[in-house]
């Protein structure tokens, strides 16, 4: 009887959350679907076109470029998050003075808008009024104080580094997690053993990290592969296409061109792509699990 | 070491996990002893901090500037006094006040419906048989999953269907639902902690199950709630994307949005002390959210990226 009369409150108290989710998830996702293949003329009507806008991709010079450069910006931000990002969780593993400090600074960047992020440093990237080329050539390395934003050698890196900036604390935040979660015996083992902190580190605790480390690479291309609002508010994709990804792009399509239909083929494209990536990033980093 | 006995017994899961946690008491209040690596590791660590105080610093100077003095002056000095009218004519006439309201009534109502209703689908999903439980559970996590690329454009078509588009109510249902699979996820996992004999002994006492639910699971979620409200509400604070998206008249803007225009106009313009400001009266809320509930937010975090 008490089951049956908890059954009675199943309905109502999933009804909520299945109408937002409903109304704002699932039907739009069906949707992307259907209109992935369909065409939309500038007056509004809408006619079926079959496979036609996938056929356009593969040969829209602007569509492959701005794939590049999502792979790009996707292994430069790797390459510049995740070294610093395991020193740091390392150092902090070690228990230091003022650890809560260094915690909170690091995470500080993390808990503000995307927006403001990006403003900020689109200003300091600034090369009369900014902070970094004023410091180089006060320093008297004037030469290589750059138009960082407008330079297409460096727009690129320089938004990785933004994203990084500002997200580096979460993984800081992760690895930590994994680091206080390695058995303490092995670690004491290999300190009776005589071993040193770089080598506890670099032959027990990196290996032991490895499918955090695994899972946290996964992560990151699933989310840098969709970043937007850097690219949108420092760059919108210039100059001269250099910082073009596949949202700034697809945003374009869709809101400037109206181009609703294509600009969904792109997403749908671009979801496939990145699911074959993380089964790559899978397949290579997986391995046996390690016994302890 | 302090438990180098306790490694020599045998490695029973039991005694290990016993071991993990005396030594974790030992290493929360104790700091390591001094080492000489330890000077570069200070060293990193500061260099670090001073990067990411710096810009910080920078924006919050820069605010109290003059236009021309910003302009002119070298972008480390220091400005001539603390202008603090340059925040009152940001809040009015750069229409900063508008932003804030418009961004605490949006992140208010989102992370208050949000949390509600993810509380109450929680509770039939996690403590209520009913044949699909884990089918539900699946479709709701399915929003943790698919990237926004994939629905943003339909999701735009159907809120212009129902005539919400341009309208904050419009916003505070996207930013809810979008919401929803963090919370659920979360607190299926807190409900499932807690003891059956709740409901039974309730039930014995003549409560019925919603009753139950408000007056006994509820406030037993404490902890959980608290990471799901703080989670939620960074996110809609700071959310950008959809809003660029659903909202057009600058009146209805959220302080992200409404800097980003700021921003764009600074281009061409003159007024970036307001920006500035801006970007101060942005932050520190949230800044501050997060030096009080540093734990909650990390742990909601680890919670949500890992086992999600």
């Amino acid at each position: 009887m008490f089951r049956r009369s908890q059954r009675r409150i199943v309905i109502p108290f999933l009804l909520p959350a299945l109408i937002l989710t409903g109304l704002f998830f699932l039907y739009p996702l069906v949707r992307a679907g259907i209109i992935s293949f369909e065409h939309f003329s500038r007056t509004g009507r809408t006619s079926f076109t079959g496979g036609e806008q996938y056929r356009k991709l593969v040969d829209d010079p602007s569509y492959t470029r701005a794939l590049k450069n999502t792979f790009l910006l996707t292994f430069i931000g790797a390459c510049m998050l995740f070294p610093p990002a395991v020193a740091v969780a390392w150092a902090l593993h070690q228990k230091l003075y003022g650890e809560s400090f260094f915690r909170f600074v690091v995470f500080a960047p993390a808990v503000l808008s995307t927006a403001v992020v990006a403003l900020m440093w689109k200003f300091i990237y600034h090369p009369t009024i900014g902070l970094i080329d004023p410091a180089l050539r006060s320093a008297g390395l004037g030469a290589l104080a750059r138009t960082w934003l407008g330079d297409p050698t460096t727009a690129l890196p320089a938004i990785a580094f933004t994203v990084v900036w500002q997200g580096i604390g979460i993984w800081v935040v992760l690895l930590s997690a994994g680091f206080e979660r390695l058995p303490v015996e092995v670690l004491e083992a290999g300190r009776v053993d005589g071993a040193g902190e770089w080598a506890l580190f670099r032959r027990i605790m990196l290996p032991m990290l490895r499918d955090l480390m695994r899972i946290l690479l996964v992560l990151w291309v699933v989310q840098s592969m969709q970043s937007f609002a850097f690219v949108q508010i420092m760059t919108r994709g210039g100059p001269f296409g250099s910082t073009d990804v596949v949202s700034t792009l697809m945003y374009r399509t869709a809101f400037d061109q109206a181009d609703f239909g294509y600009a969904a083929a792109m997403g749908v494209t671009l979801l496939f792509v990145m699911l074959a990536l993380t089964v790559i990033v899978n397949k290579v980093l997986k391995r046996d699990v390690i016994q302890y | 070491m302090s438990s180098s006995t306790e490694t020599r017994n045998p490695p029973v899961a039991a005694a290990r996990g016993a071991a993990t946690r005396r030594r974790r008491s030992v290493r929360a209040t104790g700091r390591a002893p001094f080492r000489t690596y330890h000077l570069a590791l200070y060293l990193f660590l500061v260099c670090f901090a001073f990067s990411s105080l710096s810009a910080f610093l920078w924006v919050f100077n820069a605010s109290l500037k003059t236009n021309r003095e910003f302009l002119t002056t070298a972008p480390w000095s220091l400005a001539d006094g603390w202008r603090w009218s340059n925040y009152v004519t940001a809040w009015t006439n750069a229409s900063i006040g508008d932003f804030f309201l418009n961004s605490v009534l949006v992140s208010v109502c989102a992370t208050v419906l949000g949390v509600a209703v993810a509380a109450f689908a929680a509770y039939p999903i996690a403590r209520v048989e009913f044949k699909v439980n884990n089918l539900v559970l699946m479709v709701f996590l399915l929003g943790l999953m698919v990237p926004w690329m994939v629905t943003f454009i339909p999701l735009y078509m159907t809120v212009d269907d129902v005539g919400l588009l341009d309208s904050r109510l419009g916003l505070i249902l996207v930013y809810a639902t979008y919401n929803l699979p963090l919370n659920i996820f979360v607190l299926v996992g807190f409900m499932k902690t807690l003891p059956r004999e709740l409901e039974e002994s309730a039930a014995v006492d003549g409560a019925g199950p919603t009753r139950t639910f408000l007056k006994i699971i509820l406030p037993l979620l404490g902890p959980g709630l608290a990471s799901v409200t703080i989670l939620s509400f960074l996110n809609n604070w700071n959310e950008f994307f959809y809003g660029l998206v659903l909202i057009h008249t600058p009146g209805k803007m959220t302080l992200p949005l409404g800097l980003f225009q700021l921003g764009q106009a600074a281009d061409y313009g003159t007024n970036w002390v307001a920006l500035f400001s801006g970007i101060m009266i942005t932050s520190v809320p949230v800044l501050l959210v997060f030096a009080f509930m540093q734990r909650h937010i990390t742990r909601g975090l680890t919670a949500g990226a890992i086992k999600g």
